[in-house]
């Protein structure tokens, strides 16, 4: 299995150009129709072409969903904060299933969550026999 | 005490041993506050008088004013919230409106399993909150919920410490208790 790295390699060299020449021509294409005058596209043979409505109505479409993201993301985060009422700005599955380690002399004890009494009476009442 | 745009004022007081009540008083209406809405909805209501000619607006803005003034002092604005704590009985908790109104909340003590303050975020904030940890009936050391306390004025740190402290001193007699008995 060949592991995942992001070094340059000659394939991705290979699309990378493909995608630049199809961009490049794809905005030159845009450019003509939009600016080209119909009599000029129909005289060349050139005749199913959408309406140039779109030309400019795509691009603001674009604009105004980029705009409304910035509020939806804004509001979907809002959404997502848990209330201050919900334990899940206490604990979670992970701290409720946990493992107790034993205690070992002269070892550092085992990484877990401390339950937020013991956290309250270590800061606010400065004694802890932990 | 705390020096802020709005004060809250904290009382602490004793009534026995194991009872103690916690009173936080946020600052009354304003005058000041109070004139200057009134002052803009009334303003707004003639600028559209004088854009509609409708006489109708001045006694819709009338009555909005009125209706909105007596929903917000019996609705929304908070006077007083007050704890108390009775360390064989439970807390009790209490929150009465401008208006006059109270709305009495109480737990026993057999379901309360901590008073703590836990820190979560609130708009775009950290806050810290007083909250009464309840205990699960099925599984004693879980927590089932959390009833966040003075939830409009919001204390800050160093009021909801000496809160805190006085409570967990209630709050271990109540552990002497059940062990001698």
């Amino acid at each position: 299995m060949v592991e995942n790295s992001p070094s340059p390699l000659p394939e991705r060299a290979l699309y990378g150009f493909v995608l630049f020449l199809a961009a490049q021509f794809g905005f030159m294409l845009y450019l003509v129709w939009a600016y080209v005058p119909e009599s000029w596209l129909f005289s060349l043979g050139l005749t199913y072409w959408p309406q140039k409505y779109w030309a400019v109505a795509l691009p603001v479409y674009l604009l105004v969903t980029i705009g409304i993201a910035y509020v939806l993301l804004f509001g979907i985060n809002m959404m997502s904060t848990a209330p201050l009422n919900s334990t899940h700005t206490i604990t979670d599955n992970y701290a409720k299933n946990q493992q107790q380690k034993k205690y070992q002399e002269e070892a550092i004890p085992a990484l877990r969550d401390i339950p937020i009494s013991e956290v309250n009476r270590t800061f606010f009442l400065g004694d802890g026999s932990n | 005490m705390e020096e802020r745009e709005d004060c809250i004022a904290l009382q602490c007081r004793q009534y026995s041993a194991s009872c103690r009540e916690f009173s936080v008083r946020c600052q009354p209406v304003q005058l000041r506050s109070l004139s200057a809405a009134t002052c803009s909805v009334w303003l707004a209501a003639y600028w559209l008088f004088v854009l509609t000619q409708n006489s109708m607006v001045l006694s819709a803005a009338i009555f909005i004013t009125l209706i909105g003034l007596i929903v917000y002092l019996h609705f929304v604005k908070i006077d007083q919230e007050s704890l108390l704590v009775i360390a064989s009985l439970g807390i009790q908790m209490t929150s009465s409106y401008a208006s006059g109104k109270e709305n009495t909340t109480f737990i026993e003590m057999s379901r309360v399993k901590d008073v703590v303050i836990n820190e979560a975020i609130y708009m775009q904030k950290v806050i810290y909150y007083l909250c009464i940890l309840l205990r699960d009936p099925l599984d004693p050391q879980s927590v089932s919920e959390v009833v966040p306390l003075f939830q409009s004025s919001k204390p800050r740190l160093d009021c909801l410490v000496e809160v805190y402290r006085s409570c967990q001193e209630i709050l271990e007699q109540r552990k002497t208790v059940s062990q001698t008995l």
